[in-house]
Formats: structure tokens, sequence, C-alpha cells
């Protein structure tokens, strides 16, 4: 199953901002967007939730890939605008504490 | 809200089932007035247990079978899977290590940790053939 993702480049800094849901459904197709543009040679990259309503673990640990692969190549992935249910999870899970998370989009782009 | 509501959707093993049945959760957890943080969590739960018994416990199954159930009274909120796949039992999984860093992190284990916070208790057997794991969440009036 696909998954919408928009794309806007800030500078060098590229945000994506997945649309609706990001589950076990098509957490394999987020994967590949997102790999793709890391492996491409991204370094700075924002993920923007302003558009998401609901992400499960599947979705998390692509994120979790992401940032591994971009730490280990000194580029950086940070997240923003995350509705509060969503966030509170990221909290539980301790995700909060690896990959960082900015209210606003501008915010983000100054941390990345 | 005195009397007891009942959810039970038998589910297609295969991921995308996912999708029709969180949307059934949501307008079976509106209709009951549940927080929206609740509903969410309830369906990071399905999605967790539905992926891992579709891609491992239900593997080469021959007639494979979900049967989940969600029971909302005035303080309680039970939540049900069966599955006639191989013996599994998530709660014996260990915890993953919230604490290190990125590196060093590894990528799976996390949905179940989250099971685990969600829910009160959780309790899982094998009979006749079956998975049933059961995981109550206690209800606070206040959060109704």
């Amino acid at each position: 199953m696909n998954i919408e993702v928009a794309e806007e480049r800030d500078g060098d800094a590229l945000v994506l901002l997945p649309v609706g849901r990001l589950d076990s459904a098509n957490a394999r197709a987020f994967e590949s967007i997102v790999m793709e543009r890391v492996d491409g040679g991204e370094q700075r990259l924002i993920v923007d939730f302003s558009r998401l309503g609901f992400i499960s673990s599947s979705g998390m640990r692509v994120l979790l890939m992401a940032a591994k692969k971009l730490h280990a190549g000194q580029g950086k992935l940070v997240l923003c605008a995350m509705p509060d249910h969503i966030h509170e999870v990221f909290r539980i899970s301790g995700f909060d504490q690896i990959i960082p998370i900015r209210d606003t989009r501008e915010s983000a782009l100054g941390e990345v | 809200m005195a009397m007891t509501d009942e959810l039970r959707v038998s589910v297609s093993p295969r991921l995308s089932a996912v999708r029709s049945l969180a949307q059934m959760v949501e307008e079976f957890g509106d209709a009951n007035e549940l927080p929206d943080q609740q509903i969410y969590m309830i369906n990071l739960a399905l999605d967790e247990l539905i992926t891992n018994t579709v891609s491992y416990g239900l593997r080469g199954v021959s007639r494979p079978k979900i049967e989940i159930t969600l029971q909302v009274s005035e303080n309680r909120l039970v939540l049900t899977m069966e599955d006639n796949g191989r013996p599994f039992d998530p709660t014996r999984n260990t915890n993953p290590d919230l604490s290190s860093p990125v590196d060093e992190r590894p990528v799976g284990g996390l949905g179940l940790h989250l099971i685990k916070t969600f829910a009160d208790r959780v309790d899982y057997e094998y009979s006749d053939g079956k998975n049933r794991l059961v995981m109550e969440h206690d209800l606070t009036p206040a959060a109704r």
C-alpha cells in the first residue's frame, strides 16, 4: 500500500510531510521513500508531522533506521509539528530522547 | 454508561487488514466516548500484534484466523486477540533498552513495550490450538 509524502526544500534541508496514516500497511513504502533520499545524499532531513494522524511502531522503526544512517554519515534527522497524541507515544517509547522533536518547522530548521 | 459494548472482528491475515480494523476501532471508540489517546493506543497495539502474527505466527498455517474483540464497560477496556498460529507469548519478550543512543538502539521490540505500557494487565494462554492474548486497561471516570 502506498503513502503520500509531500516534499519541500528549505535551503539544503529536505522536509518530508507524510500524509494520513503511517502503519504496517504502508511502512515499507515510506521506508523506500525515506531511505532513497538518505542514500541519495540528503544530510539535513526533517519529517513534518502536521499532516499525519497516525503512526504505528512500524513507521517509527523507519524513522529510527533513517536517524541511524544519517547519524553515521554526519547527517541529522529532526521531527516537528507533532500532534499531542503522537508526541505522547514518542515520549513513552523514549524516542524523544534519541530523535530531536521540535514544535515548529522553523525551530526544526534551526536544529537540523 | 453501565452496560458493556463489544466489537468483534474476524481479521483477514494480511498486513493491509490493519487499516480497515483501525477504522472500525475508531468508530467504536467514538461511539463509546473513549478519549482519542486511548483509541490511538488500541490501534497501535493492534497494528503491532497483527503484523507479528501475520508475518511470523500464521506463516504456513493452512486456515489462518485472527479474531479481535474489544469490550468497553464503565471502568474497563478489554482487548482480546485470538489466532490459530504457532504458540507465541509476547508477554515473555524482554523490554527494549530505551536509554541507549541512536546508533546502538535495536530497531524492533518497540510495539510490545508500548502495549505493556498501555495495558494494566496482560494475560497470555495457548489452548485448543489457539493463542489468546488479553489486555485490560482500567478507565478512570475522570478520563471518560
